[in-house]
């Protein structure tokens, strides 16, 4: 899943945790025709030319925020903004295309097959002229040494038998082998425990025998040698800490050549300098944090660029912590659910940039995604009868101020009175918060506002439960396998250590269990929509909106398709180019 | 005055001793680093226990306090998270400040100065209606303001007008340019004059102030009035007697202003996309990476703000020694 991101740190801070592979509607289709054993794979990348462009010539790329490190998939230094940046670097097996389907990369893998089901064992066929920059052949000790490097397994080392400090374990750590066959060009991955998710693996791969050396923890920290190795279309060339880093193209890729000669990222911390600076002709493409109204109006006027809104994968809501003795009655928070004019919100917050959102009825699969369902079953409607109904069954009576007196539990004969809480400093979610008060008030709840910093919020108010109310997104991952942390009953606290609801429910933690171990995954869909119907009926957290994303280019580039995936605006920048 | 320097020296690094443990208290009371790293359900357990024991953050506070203690001794700022040595980052960004600080600080001087000093010799004559009247409204108008109305109404107009581009908007020069020197001079200064007449406008409107009514008093005074009864030219009355007098308040302003411009244009590097110590600062607080705040690196950007105050201090008390032959320190 994601990790919750405060709306403030999304303005300067995109955190990439999931590795770049979403599943599709065509592997969908694809795995619910195939049998258990086999399964074919979707072909090749996506080319998604859309003009004639020239060769040669540059584009400049402003991103919101310098890079931490140069490994991906090293816990610190993956960001976002890395991601955009060894997009066209580092070679993945799959890659998430703007429908959010995925596409294996044809330029690197000939096939990946899954050739059994139990145990499952995946084999991936490398192509034979894939080879880094710096003449080395990509074979199956980088998914070997990738693998180890993330598998969790106390037995694998890095240099200075130090242990390994990767972003992510997830999948790795239930792989049992990945063995070398057919003079490096094969890898055979062998699962210990199955795992539905198996397409987002090695999405990217360092190049191993360069992390050998230098190290996967500290090796990549600062920009030289080490990083200059690529895999992919273009070759790091240059980095200026917080100025600049400049791309060019790898002349020992095997595919097709990337049109321009140079890709250069301008760091521009204040996404709202990005407009200026596009005006100025300084840089030709924005990408910012979080798209304003006024970003968009900049963008919009100025003269021959072209904009572009997209809902993803991000999504606010709120939840409810059932260790309050009032929020602990599902039906106190149903009238919750029932007494927030979610349409509203949306009308206020996300309405002034694109009119693409609409209601959330899912909590783990985005509209965006072909898994999508609704599933809230009318839970959520936008009701103040039927709000207030729910709250006289829970035992409390109308006051003559306007709001509910419960009749029982610490605010016997008081107003009923909830805090919600949220990262400080944010406009939107200020006014989110706002828009929630008036409508508790409506229904007889009194609402207090009381934020924390971010650091505070995630840090000590979330992890303890200090909360009534919290609110913030979650950046979803195109895998649902992750979730169970978050849902999952919260007595389990090795593997719930997420549940900071005290959210409880053996039938949810059941088809969660079965989702996350099918490698069958319209079964694995199938299961975590029903699990959601049930937090649904359970109203564990109330999704409110989705989030939408923002793009922005000079029109006088070709081929620019937008990508609200964890893939980034770069996802097929080898293929930008000056229109002719 | 050597043995003053030297005493004021001393008291200065006990100040900066004393200074070093606030400032880590206050970092540590800050909040949890880790705090978002440990919100992600993908982070292993381990992996957060490696890096609290990387960072060191498993150290009672005591110790931790000491051996960062004693890496400033030996001019070492420690390891920032993402693994690079914060003194090279903080050498960086104070680099970039400086660029930025000390052009500020002349063209400021020169222009407050100059403006002050006509303001009070033309005291409630119009071009000293006119000066006041522009200071006030650069002073009361907030830098980001500034900022923005320069890089949308001068820059990018004038650029259109040229049909090319002059002034830069984004960074202290343009990413990947090569050239002979004269040609990346050129580059520098295209990119630099913006946020330069950004911050001049803001400094010099108060420092103005300080110089006008400063020089006012001494021109009031008795010596002055003598120096006038005795036949001096106003010229040398002005320039001899009253204005090394009234730069003495002056240089106190500049003095600290100096070490404010080294650490607090946040927003004018904002802007401008200069990573300067304000940036530096600030990202540091936000953190990234999962981790916030970058501890190292904003307790060393601390440490180097407090130093800079204090040795502006000693700076300014030298200069009033120069400008006042009475101030004879022993």
């Amino acid at each position: 899943m994601g990790v919750r991101v405060s709306l403030a740190r999304s303005y300067s801070r995109r955190r990439r945790w999931y590795l770049a592979v979403a599943l599709s509607a065509v592997a969908l289709v694809v795995a619910a025709c195939s049998s258990s054993s086999t399964s074919s794979t979707p072909t090749s990348s996506n080319t998604a030319s859309t003009s004639s462009v020239k060769t040669g010539g540059q584009a400049v790329f402003a991103l919101d925020e310098d890079v931490a490190g140069f490994n991906p998939l090293q816990y610190s230094d993956n960001e976002y903004v890395l991601g955009e940046i060894d997009n066209e670097v580092y070679p993945s097996a799959y890659i998430v295309n703007p429908n959010f389907t995925i596409s294996m990369d044809s330029n690197i893998f000939t096939s990946i097959t899954q050739t059994s089901s139990s145990p499952q064992t995946i084999v991936y066929q490398i192509n034979p002229k894939a080879v880094w920059s710096d003449g080395v052949p990509i074979t199956a000790a980088d998914l070997i040494y990738n693998w180890q490097a993330q598998s969790g397994i106390s037995k694998y080392k890095d240099v200075g038998n130090a242990a390994y400090l990767p972003a992510s374990t997830a999948g790795y750590d239930q792989i049992k082998s990945v063995t070398s066959s057919n003079n490096g060009k094969t890898a055979t991955v062998v699962f210990g425990t199955p795992f539905p998710d198996w397409q987002s693996l090695f999405s990217p791969f360092i190049p191993a025998h360069i992390a050998e050396k230098v190290g996967f923890n500290n090796g990549f920290q600062n920009y030289g040698s080490s990083v200059a190795v690529s895999g992919g279309p273009y070759m790091i060339q240059s980095y200026s800490k917080n100025v600049s880093l400049i791309e060019v193209r790898n002349p020992k890729w095997w595919g097709t050549p990337g049109n321009l000669n140079k890709i250069i990222f301008d760091f521009i911390l204040d996404d709202s300098q990005g407009p200026p600076a596009m005006a100025n002709g300084e840089v030709n493409m924005v990408n910012p944090a979080l798209g304003s109204l006024t970003e968009l109006d900049s963008l919009k006027a100025i003269p021959n660029v072209t904009t572009s809104i997209t809902p993803g994968l991000e999504f606010q809501h709120i939840d409810f912590n059932e260790a309050n003795p009032y929020l602990a009655l599902a039906s106190v928070r149903h009238a919750i659910a029932y007494g927030t004019n979610r349409q509203q919100m949306i009308q206020r917050l996300v309405d002034p940039l694109t009119s693409k959102i609409g209601l959330l009825g899912n909590r783990i699969y985005m509209p965006v995604q072909p898994q999508y369902q609704d599933t809230s079953n009318g839970y959520g409607a936008f009701s103040t009868s039927q709000a207030e109904s729910e709250l006289k069954s829970a035992g409390m009576t109308m006051g003559s101020d306007g709001y509910f007196h419960p009749n029982f539990g610490p605010e016997k004969g008081q107003d009923f009175t909830l805090t919600i809480s949220t990262t400080s400093g944010v406009e939107e979610r200020q006014e989110l918060e706002e828009l929630f008060q008036a409508d508790m008030k409506a229904i007889g709840v009194k609402i207090n506002i009381v934020n924390y910093p971010a650091n505070t919020l995630f840090g000590t108010i979330g992890p303890k439960s200090e909360f009534d109310i919290i609110e913030f997104a979650w950046v979803q991952s195109p895998f649902a396998t992750g979730v169970d942390s978050i849902y999952c009953s919260y007595t389990n606290t090795a593997d719930c250590g997420e549940n900071w609801d005290h959210y409880a429910d053996p039938a949810v933690d059941k088809l969660l269990t079965e989702a996350s171990s099918t490698t069958n995954t319209a079964t694995e869909a199938a299961d975590f929509n029903a699990a959601d119907a049930l937090m649904w009926k359970d109203m564990a957290t109330l999704p409110l909106f989705e989030e939408p994303t923002m793009f922005g280019w000079s029109s006088n580039y070709g081929n620019v398709i937008p990508n609200a995936s964890s893939e980034g605006f770069t996802w097929n920048a080898q293929e930008w180019g000056e229109k002719v | 005055m050597w043995s003053y320097i030297l005493r004021r020296t001393v008291a200065g690094l006990v100040v900066l001793l004393v200074v070093t443990f606030v400032v880590f208290i206050l970092v540590v009371l800050s909040g949890n680093p880790l705090a978002t790293m440990m919100a992600n359900p993908k982070i292993s357990p381990a992996t957060i226990r490696a890096a609290r024991e990387a960072l060191h953050l498993n150290q009672p506070l005591l110790e931790r306090y000491w051996n960062w203690l004693w890496g400033l001794l030996h001019g070492s700022f420690g390891t920032s998270f993402s693994g690079q040595p914060v003194g090279s980052q903080l050498g960086h960004a104070l680099l970039v400040s400086l660029r930025l600080a000390i052009p500020v600080v002349i063209l400021s001087v020169i222009l407050a100065v100059v403006l002050g000093v006509v303001g009070a010799v033309r005291q409630y004559h119009a071009v000293d209606y006119v000066s006041t009247g522009m200071s006030y409204i650069f002073f009361a108008t907030p830098v980001f303001v500034l900022a923005l109305l320069l890089k949308d109404f001068l820059a990018v107009d004038i650029n259109q007008w040229a049909g090319h581009t002059i002034l830069y908007t984004v960074g202290p020069e343009s990413p990947g340019f090569t050239g002979n020197w004269w040609q990346t001079f050129v580059n520098s200064t295209q990119h630099i004059v913006l946020p330069v007449v950004t911050l001049v406008l803001v400094t010099y409107a108060s420092w103005s102030r300080f110089q006008r009514a400063s020089l006012l008093d001494v021109l009031n005074a008795d010596y002055i009035r003598l120096a006038r009864a005795k036949g001096l030219s106003p010229r040398r009355v002005l320039y001899v007697h009253a204005l090394r007098n009234a730069l003495i308040p002056v240089t106190t302003v500049v003095a600290l202003d100096f070490a404010g411009l080294l650490g607090g244009v946040i927003i004018t590097e904002i802007v401008y996309s200069w990573s300067g110590m304000g940036t530096l600062f600030y990202n540091a607080l936000a953190g990234g990476s999962g981790i916030s705040p970058d501890v190292y690196i904003v307790q060393g950007w601390l440490i180097v703000a407090a130093g800079a105050v204090i040795a502006f201090n000693i700076v300014a008390d030298v200069m009033y020694a120069f400008l006042d032959p009475r101030i004879r320190y022993a």
